[in-house]
């Protein structure tokens, strides 16, 4: 199993859940590594230090907030847990709001994690999310994560629960640099139906297999095939990648097959020969009006 | 006709098993050029593999030429039952690999049967229809069990009813030509489906006779019925 990057417990009234955190989820992204061009080895990152001229030791590092230009004050781990903030190893739950109601803040969401219950607290969580499912309440919540005061929503997620961190409100950008004039726009009803017909036609089960990253796949694909020693394809323009394109393109091809076989054709077949009477009726309407 | 909107909800391992464990499928004959036709559906011959899709309480099979378990190579077509109306169906098509320009790839499609890698997207084109609602179609006529097939799978981005026109075999053959498709499937309207050899059932022709341009059999009657739509 994973490895949990957080042990706290949930604080809720007097009761008291001892619980770990896990990410919920990863990056998708292929990692690389920085490599010296001339000789593919691992570049190492060294951490430099302009005073001394020397290369220093991680461990002989320390944290300092610049709190004047070019003045800094250290921050260490003694203070960092000094901190008398109740949710420093807690997940003290504020207040509970309905779950589909509370979506206005709630949508600004940071980093989702799961929880696991320590054995003896079991009872307690499975509680806690049984109380929140049936009423279809969400927890807001505060964590200590990251040295950071951390907004965060609880909720019932299969067999655990999810918490997912919040932007805080001061974080979150006002709307007022957009244009959005929502209010001088009106819809008539054939639009409306029309619209609403068509999200019922789209309406199905979210289903997150469904969807995948394509870039991913394809930047695996360019590495698989230098691993196996193939050179890797020139980069194409984004084009049809799916089999309704693909019928689209026969239809298209067929289309264009048609007007050549009609072009062909054309002349011996006797209705060309329609055409030149209806050239002449042309300029004659046109000598009526200026006349 | 009635009720071909049902949504699919056979509960799992409800039903006894309906389907064939496993379908010796029809094997086109192949001829030496394209025609017109009235009576038989062309297709693109597309480069592929022969695909048999089983579908049976909500689960899918794949019987491919050669293969075991053509599924494991592509498993992305495992969402294939979500694009059903009904179950117990067996559809006849082709296997598919789409390299990145959205062509067929048979050199990405012969990688992924290997087990190499997992480069390109797998697609089926749906050509016919044996089994809906655990019902043999086999004997009825290819026009009947196409236009079931078209009731019964709602077209997906790897999955479609292949696009195919009746009579205008020459024009098809063109077409592919220009798409870089060697030939072209003709079926019979009128025929059953028959396990084996399908005799006039279902042809193979190539799209370039002699690699020149191909012979038009009976092209005039076809060009001229079609000239006045492409005046007005």
């Amino acid at each position: 199993m994973a490895r949990s990057m957080w042990r706290g417990a949930i604080q809720f009234g007097l009761v008291t859940i001892p619980v770990k955190l896990y990410l919920a989820t990863e990056s998708g992204g292929i990692g690389f590594n920085m490599l010296h061009a001339s000789c593919l080895n691992r570049i190492q990152m060294k951490i430099y230090c302009p005073y001394h001229d020397e290369v220093v030791p991680r461990s002989e590092t320390v944290r300092g907030y610049e709190w004047s230009k070019g003045k800094y004050v250290v921050v260490t781990e003694e203070d960092v847990d000094a901190i008398p903030l109740k949710t420093l190893r807690a997940i003290e739950i504020e207040t509970f709001v309905d779950a589909r109601k509370d979506a206005h803040g709630a949508q600004f969401v940071k980093q989702a994690y799961y929880l696991e219950p320590d054995d003896i607290s079991r009872k307690a969580f499975y509680l806690l999310k049984k109380v929140l499912a049936d009423s279809g309440k969400s927890a807001i919540c505060k964590i200590v994560l990251k040295d950071r005061e951390q907004l965060a929503a609880l909720n019932p997620f299969a067999s655990t629960m999810l918490l997912t961190t919040l932007h805080w409100p001061d974080e979150v950008r006002s709307l007022e640099e957009l244009t959005l004039p929502e209010a001088d726009i009106s819809f008539k009803p054939a639009e409306l139906a029309m619209a609403e017909q068509l999200v019922a036609s789209m309406t199905g089960e979210f289903s997150a297999d469904a969807y995948r990253d394509d870039y991913r796949q394809a930047l695996m694909e360019v590495i698989e095939r230098k691993v196996a020693g193939e050179a890797p394809e020139p980069a194409r323009r984004a084009e049809p990648t799916n089999i309704i394109d693909l019928m689209a393109a026969l239809e298209a091809s067929v289309a264009a097959a048609r007007v050549d076989r009609a072009k062909v054709t054309a002349e011996p077949v006797s209705v060309a020969k329609a055409r030149p009477e209806a050239d002449i009726e042309v300029p004659r309407q046109r000598r009526r009006k200026t006349a | 006709m009635a009720g071909n909107q049902l949504p699919l909800s056979i509960p799992p391992d409800s039903a006894a098993p309906r389907l064939p464990a496993r379908i010796s499928p029809m094997q086109a004959t192949a001829i030496d050029a394209p025609f017109d036709d009235p009576g038989y559906l062309f297709e693109p011959w597309w480069p592929g593999v022969r695909g048999l899709v089983f579908v049976e309480g909500g689960r899918l099979r794949l019987q491919a030429e050669g293969l075991n378990d053509a599924l494991a190579c592509l498993p992305e077509l495992a969402m294939l039952p979500r694009q059903l109306e009904v179950d117990g169906v067996v559809i006849d098509g082709t296997l598919l690999i789409l390299d990145g320009t959205g062509r067929p790839d048979a050199h990405l499609l012969r990688r992924r049967l290997a087990g190499r890698g997992r480069a390109g997207r797998p697609a089926f084109v749906a050509s016919d229809l044996l089994f809906a609602e655990g019902t043999s179609f086999t004997g009825r006529p290819f026009r009947a069990r196409r236009r079931r097939l078209e009731q019964v799978l709602r077209a997906g981005d790897r999955v479609i009813v292949g696009r195919a026109y009746e009579g205008d075999g020459l024009l098809m053959a063109d077409a592919l030509r220009e798409l870089g498709v060697e030939a072209l499937s003709a079926r019979q309207l009128s025929a059953r489906y028959r396990a084996g050899s399908a005799g006039a059932a279902w042809l193979r022709a190539p799209t370039a006779v002699g690699g020149a341009e191909v012979q038009r059999a009976r092209p005039l009657l076809a060009l001229i019925q079609r000239l006045p739509l492409e005046g007005s």
